[in-house]
This record gives C-alpha cells, structure tokens and sequence, in this order.
C-alpha cells in the first residue's frame, strides 16, 4: 500500500485474548481442564459429528462430576435428543470416532503455535483460511436449557388442583343449566343457593381482610398509603404481600362497582382507578400514622358499604336486562347457541388466568378475555330459557361462578392450604355428582358420579403431571450471542 | 480464473439496505477481478426488465408477487423457467444467494443445483430457535443449505448461528465480512494522503483535529431505524438520564420508525428538545454527513450480525458506544469501541466513560479512519469471495480448500463436494426431518422433472446467448500481466 508509506503508525494494537467477549475468568483455567469435565451445558463443535461417541464419553465425564442427581439426568437426556435433533444430517459414521480427545488437542495446541492462536475477530487480518474453524472457541457462548427447572411430581399435582377447581366450577354450571332447561332444577332455587355461597364468601374474604389488616398494625397504614400510589404505577410484579392484599380489596371493589364482573387479576388498581376513583381516593390520601385509626375504620366500613351498594346495582341491571337478554339471539338456531357457548366456555378455561397473581409473566391474555367469554356464553345460554325469571337467575349465577367465585378462590389458596384442598374436593365431588344427575337422575346415580369423577380427577392430576414431567427430557433450549438481548430497563414514572 | 456469477436476492436497489449495497459493492468489485456478475432480482416499483449499473453490472428485475417487505411470495417453481431462461443466456457458472429472507434466493438455489450449478448463500442475520417464525425460517434454510456448496457469513456468531440452524459442516461455512467504502466515510479534517509520498512533510502539517476542552459541547450520534430490536428502549431510557449527568452533551438521532413517538414522548415529557435533534430518516449518502457532525456514535441494539454502521461511524472518526451482542464484539478493537450490556445502567456508565474518555482527549479518533481504511475494504471482501467460487468450482483442491487439520474433527465428512447426481441430493434432503425431509425430496423430484420437461419444451439450443460486457482492463492490470507473462521466461 504504497498510498500509507507515510503515515503515522497505523496498525491498531492485535488483542491477545481471542474473543474480545470472553472475560479474564474463563480464560485462567486451561483449556485441557475444560475439556476433561465438559460442561453438559455447552455444546462442543464435537458433538456435531460423532454425536453419539461423544455423548458416552460426555456422560461419562458428567457421571463422574457429582451434579444435582435430578438435573443431571434432565439435562444428559436433552443433550442426546438436542444433538439429534440439530444434527440429523451428521450421522457420519467414521472409524476413528473415538480418537482420543486429549490428543487431539495436543496437536491443535502444537500447530497454533506455530501459526499464532487464531482469534475471534473480524479486524484482524489472519493468516487462517476463511473457513477455519476453532475447536476451542468455535461455539462457546451456546448454552442449552440455562433455565430449566425439574418439576417435582407431588407439588406438580398441587398446582394443577387449580385447574381442576375452575373445571369444576365451569362442569357445575353447565349442569346447572341443563338442570333449569329440563326444568328438574327450579332456577331460583339454583340462585339463592348460589347467593348464599356467595355471602358466605364474601363474609370470609371480609374477615380475612380485617385479620390481615390488624395482623399488619399500625405501620401497614403508611405503606398501605405507598403501597396503593406505587401498585398504580407499577404492574403486577407487586412484592410486597400486603400490597397485593390490598389491590385484592380494590379489585373486588371494581368488579362489584362496574357491573363488569372481572376479577382483577393483575393485581393493579389502574383499573380500578379509572372506573371506581372513590374506592382509590381512600388510599391516596396522605394519611398520617397516628391519627389514623378510626379514618381507617371508616374507610372499611365504606368500602363494605360500596360493595353492597355495587352488588344491589348488578342485581337491579341484571333484572332490568333480564328481558332483553332473553329475547337477544332468539332469532339464532339453538344448534348455533350450543356450539358457541361450548367455544365460549372452552376459551374461558384456556384463557383463565391460573396463576397466584404474583408472578411477573404469567399474564399473556387479559383476565377479561376469560371472564367475557363466559358471561358470554352465559348470556346466549339464557336466551334459550323460558322465563325472564329463569334468565335473571342465569345470569346472576354466572356472574357469582365466573366472577366473583375465582376472586374468592385465590384468595382462599393464598390463606389456606388445607382450605383449598377442602375446596377442590368438595368442587370435584359436587361437579361428579351434578353429571351423574343430570345423565341419569336420581341420587344414586349422583353418588356414582361424584366417585367415578373423584376418581377420573385424580388418574388425570396424576397422568397429566407425569405427562408433563416425562416431556421435559425433550426440552431443548438453545441460547447464544445470536438471540436478541433482553433489554434491562429500569422505570422510572416521575 | 474469471467465473460467470449470478447474484440473486429479493433485497436490491432501489430499496436503501445493508444487503442491497453489499450485493452492489461486492458485484462491482467481482467485476474489477475479471469476472462476470449479474444479479437476479424480482421487481421494484416502476423497475422491470434489465438494467445496467455501473461498470456493466447488469441487473434482471424479474416480475414476481411480492408479498411481505419486499419478499418476494414462496412458490418453489414458478421462478424455474424463466430462471433458467437467465442461467442459459448468462451462461452463469456459479448463482450466489443472499439473505435468509429471501424466497427468490432459496429458488434459486434450489434451481441451481437441479441445473448442475455450483451454489454459494450468504447469511446477513442472526435467528433465534424459539419463536415461530425463527423456527419456520430455519426449517426453510435448512432446506434450502443441505445441498449448497458454501455458505459465507459476515462474522463469526453469524456463523455459529448458521452452522447450528442449518446442521452444516462447519468448514463448509466461511466468515467473510462486510467492508465498508472508507472514502465515503471520511472524518471532517480529513485530507486525503494520495500525494503524501511527495510531499511527505504535508502529513505532518496535517492540521490535528482540536482537543475536546473539558467545556466543551459533545455531541452524540445515533442512526438507527427505531424498531424494538435496535434498542431504541435502551436509548429512551438512557438519554435522559445521560443529559442529567452531563450537561455539555448534545444528542443527535437521525431513522425513523415505530418507536419514534416513544421518543418524542420521552423528550416531550423531559423538556430536552433544544438538546436533542430529531432528524428523521436519512438517506445513506447522507450519513456521513450527520456522522461528522459528532463525536460518539452510540448503539444500543439488541441484535446485530455485524453492525456495518458501527464501522462507518469509527470511519468517520467518531468514538463508538456500542451493546456486546451479536456479532458486534468482533467487529472493531478495543480502543475504537466502549462496550455496555444491554441494560439502561449499563449503558449510561458506559457512555459516560466515552465522554470522560474523549474529554481527557485519551482517543486518537483522528487516526480510526485510516486504521479501519486497513481493516475492512470491499477489494478484501471480493478476493476472498473469489477463493470460496475457487474452492467450489474445483480451482483450489479440496484439501487446500478445507484444511487438513488433523485430528480436528473436521475431516470427516467426505461430502463437502457435492455431487449432482439426484440420488445423492436426495439423500441430503432426506435427512432434514421425518416429514420435512420426504416433502423436500418430493420438491426436489418435482423440480427435476420440471427441468426435463423444460429441457424438452425450451431446449437450450433455442436460448440466445448474451453478449457480455466489454471488459476493461486498466493499464496497471495490463501492465501486470504483462510482467506476470514475461516472468516464467526470465526465470528460465
């Protein structure tokens, strides 16, 4: 280059570390160390080839290497079924497979000295071919399944009992309905019960709050202040338990107080601010700590008082609705009303939110979805009933199983264990007997129903965990510098 | 040896793009080498037919239906006539794809090799495994790449990428990367050093850029388009909080996209329009211009193959603050760049020490243009895309092609040269999944069927041959080969 004779000295400084992403750390041990103990994570160019020679040795050495027993095994059977399944091309069978790894090394080692240690840069002109591969480097930022976590059965089978409560729940009120329209159920007497439960319910959730809230003292005033102002801005990853209790509380207010029954699963009062402001005002107030006490007691006894003043609201527009509603898809064949409100019913339970309301990313559908789906599928079940009665009682029964009911049960997971399995039981003994009476009728025909189904939950909790626990050895996750980055942004609101 | 070489991708000017002028600057120097290159594109808007670049590049816009972002609509055949049509009338040796995007380039790919063509693809972007549309692009490219002959890729993590998407031989695969046009990207004090041989005291003279006083205004560049995956989050969280710590600081962002009203709302909610200039999308000859203007170029994307912008701005003479993903490491030393982690902290340290850098005048920005004028340039890119069609058209053996690395591992497999016959072809796509593999085998038998059909319906006798373009050779070129023809005689 004859144009740069002149020039000061150009040539940027050559590195010596061969990838300018490796940290110290990684590099002080040799790599002959890290070829003797493979890291089961990690996926050597080897493997590409003689994915099974390799894998023995690999597990070999992973054998010896006294790792976590579950995990282990976990992690040795993805890495068999990944290496098949990102390389089915390679099955190049070769006779010195199993060439020993250590020679090999040996002589990369010996021959890069000579040549001078390939690096992993793009500004360096090196003196290795285009297509070079380095054994050491090449592919030493993959990772597979980092985050796996192996399931347990038993707490497995726990978790699923809350899936197995709003089947339930849903298989009660189908039956429930089939009931009223072969008129062996009277519907008012389907909705005082149901009112009474929900009372009942009520009553408990009530006293919960108030044990919480003498439970938490005086210092829970002040950070309930803060608690309210920042579960506004800040979405459902709450923290703080208390914070959660108290969004609970605004969340029931909204479902009472909006005639649109949602369970506010995010745990936010966004909602609830812009529909309810009242409910929220009380907790923005800046209230100091001492003179708090019967302020507080009054904001109770308000929000009891809202709560009761919303539910004689829903009661009252659902009575006005009722002839509307009932008369609403007259026109439409009653073929079409089955198979939507099955959609309708089928999208509520896969769309229902399971989760505690704590986690971060459990939220990928909006609660509503769920909740609006089945009062859907309510209101276009009623429309095949005879009388408005019969509508109005539908209705309000619908709202109290697929509104207020989840609220309840969460609640009740969250306070009692050993309620929640009473609760579950009792659901899947009541969903069992309601469909062997409405099959074949008659008490007798409940009791079997109600074991069969006892039964049949428990095979499919059973089955289905196992299931799930026995599809994890395909869990193949792979991770490297190619995946977009997650962005780790703090917000800031002021 | 000069090769006949097809460049086909669906992505090519008029649309502006990092693919676009790679294919442009590669081709163009292929054809200062000797060779003959034309590219294969669908239609743009208005541009149909066959058109002429620069220095005789010749450019086909076939009519085609484009469906997503200029993509052309995956049909598998439909392509096959008329391609055929081209590959006879060039009488192309060699069809180079390009971009993974790109159905017009998988076509011929596919094509290419029922017609007995060696095939080459170039990889620009990374992929990730999870999402389905990674997954469904992967199973594509590995259709598409059992059967290529080589498969370039522009860094290192592209490679790793590639070779893990598509299972290929790792040797099969070279990293070539981008370059950039180092004159288009000259610093604003820059003079040229043409004529330092005579007058060798001028570079001395060379006026040095003033030093940066610790008052002094430093503005930061960013040109990015806003999308999600070129970090502009990072970017709306980090400027404010840049600005607080740092009053002498300006920020000029020039692209536009989605996530420009998050910005403008980010600046509207801080009352920092007189420090920040929004400039809207630029056009690429523009972007020198408003590289000069700062003093560090920041870039905060979350994914990157290679990052050509990053080179640009160190072109220009700008200190780069850049994101550790990707392929980004790779790219420039150490001293040209500082590197943050994708996180908003990370990020506002990380420039903060770029200021503080600059500000103690600790980085001779004013050498980084030559410095990467030697790194990167399109004549290397070319020489050595030349030795890949050298490798796969059997001018350099395969041994010297692919190494002999004993005891690497990598000599095993004894299919890097691939063979046209249809038995052996099918067997590579057989192995590209229980059902994935019988589909692409029923393709590759329908193509060939359909190339003997066409072979029968429009035999190549019927083709007219094109006539090439006259070739210039330069004086310095003649002049050397002239030495290189007389040498032999000397010696002996």
């Amino acid at each position: 280059m004859p144009s740069l004779l002149g020039s000061p000295p150009i040539p940027p400084p050559v590195p010596d570390e061969s990838h300018p992403n490796r940290v110290g750390g990684s590099r002080s041990h040799s790599p002959g160390e890290q070829r003797a103990l493979p890291d089961p994570n990690r996926l050597a160019p080897e493997d590409a080839y003689y994915a099974p020679s390799l894998l023995k040795a690999r597990a070999a050495a992973a054998a010896k290497a006294n790792r976590d027993d579950s995990l282990r095994t976990l992690k040795g059977n993805g890495n068999s079924a990944a290496v098949a399944t990102l390389r089915p091309l390679s099955a190049v069978s070769k006779p010195d497979a199993e060439k020993d790894v250590r020679s090999v090394r040996g002589t990369s080692r010996r021959r890069r000295r000579r040549k001078g240690a390939w690096k992993k840069l793009l500004w360096v002109k090196q003196s290795y071919p285009d297509n070079y591969t380095d054994t050491e480097t090449f592919l030493d930022h993959l990772q597979r399944n980092p985050r796996v976590r192996p399931y347990d059965f038993w707490p497995l089978v726990a978790d699923s009992t809350v899936i197995v409560q709003h089947v339930c729940s849903v298989v009660i009120f189908i039956c429930c309905f089939v009931g009223i329209v072969q008129g062996r159920v009277s519907p008012v007497s389907v909705v005082c019960w149901g009112s009474v439960g929900t009372a009942v319910g009520w009553i408990l959730w009530d006293a919960w709050a108030k044990a919480d809230e003498s439970a938490s003292g005086p210092e829970r005033v002040v950070e309930g202040d803060t608690g309210s102002s920042s579960s506004s801005v800040v979405d459902s990853t709450h923290p703080s338990g208390t914070g959660q209790k108290d969004s609970q509380v605004q969340g029931l207010g909204l479902s009472m107080g909006s005639s649109l029954p949602g369970p506010n699963r995010y745990g936010d009062s966004r909602v609830s601010e812009s529909i309810s402001p009242t409910a929220n005002a009380i907790h923005q107030y800046p209230i100091p700590p001492e003179p708090s006490r019967p302020l507080r007691l009054s904001s109770r006894n308000r929000q009891r008082l809202s709560t009761v003043k919303s539910a004689f609201l829903i009661y009252f527009a659902l009575l006005g609705l009722s002839p509307i509603l009932k008369s609403l898809t007259k026109s439409t064949a009653s073929d079409s009303i089955w198979a939507m409100s099955c959609w309708l019913l089928i999208m509520n339970i896969f769309s229902f939110d399971y989760g505690s309301g704590e986690g971060a990313g459990a939220t990928k559908f909006p609660a509503s979805l769920s909740t609006n789906a089945a009062v859907m599928a309510s209101t276009v079940l009623a429309s095949r009933l005879p009388s408005t009665t019969h509508v109005f009682s539908l209705m309000l029964f619908s709202i109290e199983v697929f509104g207020l009911f989840p609220i309840f049960r969460r609640q009740l997971r969250h306070i009692s264990w050993t309620g929640h399995v009473f609760l579950t039981l009792t659901l899947v003994i009541a969903a069992g007997g309601a469909v062997g009476c409405t099959l074949r009728g008659g008490w007798a025909a409940a009791v079997v129903g109600s074991i069969l189904g006892s039964i049949l939950t428990a095979l499919a909790m059973g089955g289905c965990s196992w299931w799930l626990i026995s599809l994890q050895k395909y869990k193949n996750v792979v991770i490297g510098p190619w995946d977009p980055a997650r962005p780790i942004i703090r917000r800031h609101w002021d | 040896m000069p090769y006949n070489i097809a460049m086909v991708s669906d992505f090519f000017f008029p649309q502006p793009g990092g693919v676009e002028s790679h294919i442009y600057q590669l081709s163009t120097k292929l054809i200062d080498r000797g060779h003959k290159v034309i590219i294969i594109t669908h239609a743009y808007k208005g541009r149909t037919g066959v058109r002429y670049l620069t220095n005789g590049l010749k450019v086909y816009h076939v009519p085609f239906f484009v469906i997503y972002r200029e993509s052309a609509m995956p049909t598998v055949f439909s392509f096959f006539p008329i391609f055929r049509n081209i590959v006879i009338r060039e009488q192309i040796q060699i069809v180079h794809g390009h971009a993974s995007l790109s159905c017009f380039c998988h076509e011929a790919i596919l094509h290419a090799r029922t017609m007995g063509l060696r095939t080459v693809f170039t990889d620009h972007s990374l992929f990730g495994f999870a999402d389905a549309g990674s997954i469904l692009t992967n199973k594509l490219l590995k259709f598409t790449l059992s059967d290529v002959d080589h498969v370039i890729c522009v860094s290192h993590t592209c490679k790793e990428n590639t070779v893990l998407r598509a299972s290929l031989d790792p040797l099969m695969v070279s990293v070539i990367p981008n370059a950039v046009v180092a004159e288009n990207f000259c610093p604003l004090s820059y003079a040229p050093r043409a004529n330092d041989r005579e007058h060798g005291a001028l570079s001395e003279l060379r006026p040095q850029p003033k030093p940066i006083g610790p008052n002094d205004i430093i503005t930061i560049v960013v040109i990015s388009r806003l999308f999600y995956n070129k970090g502009t989050d990072l970017l709306i969280a980090a400027i404010p909080r840049i600005l607080a710590s740092h009053p002498n600081v300006r920020f000029i962002i020039a692209g536009s996209g989605p996530k420009a009203i998050d910005l403008e709302q980010m600046l509207e909610r801080n009352v920092l329009q007189d420090k920040v200039e929004m400039l809207g999308s630029v056009r690429h000859e523009e972007v020198r211009d408003v590289m000069v203007r700062g003093h560090i170029y920041l870039h905060p994307s979350l994914t990157e193959a290679f990052g050509t912008v990053i080179v640009e701005a160190a072109s220009c003479g700008l200190y780069v603050v850049c994101t550790r993903v990707g392929g980004i490491p790779e790219v420039l030393p150490q001293h040209m760049t500082t590197f943050a982690k994708p996180e908003e902290d990370d990020l506002v340290m990380a420039t903060g020490k770029a200021i503080g850098a600059l500000r103690s005048n600790k980085v001779r920005t004013d050498r980084f243009h030559d410095q990467v004028k030697m790194m990167y340039s399109w004549t290397d890119v070319a020489r050595r895309t030349e030795r890949v069609y050298g490798g796969i058209c059997g001018d350099i053996s395969p041994e010297e092609f692919y190494g002999y690395y004993p005891g690497q591992g990598w000599e095993a497999s004894g299919d890097r040269v691939r063979s046209f016959a249809l038995i052996d072809r099918l067997k590579r796509y057989y192995g590209c999944g229980v059902w994935a593999g019988k589909l692409f085998c029923l393709c590759v038998v329908i193509d060939f069927l359909l190339y003997v059909f066409l072979e029968m319906w429009f035999p190549r006798a019927n083709i007219d041959i094109a006539r090439s373009w006259p070739k210039k050779l330069n004086q310095q070129e003649e002049k050397l080969k002239a030495r290189t023809n007389r040498d032999p005689g000397t010696s002996s």
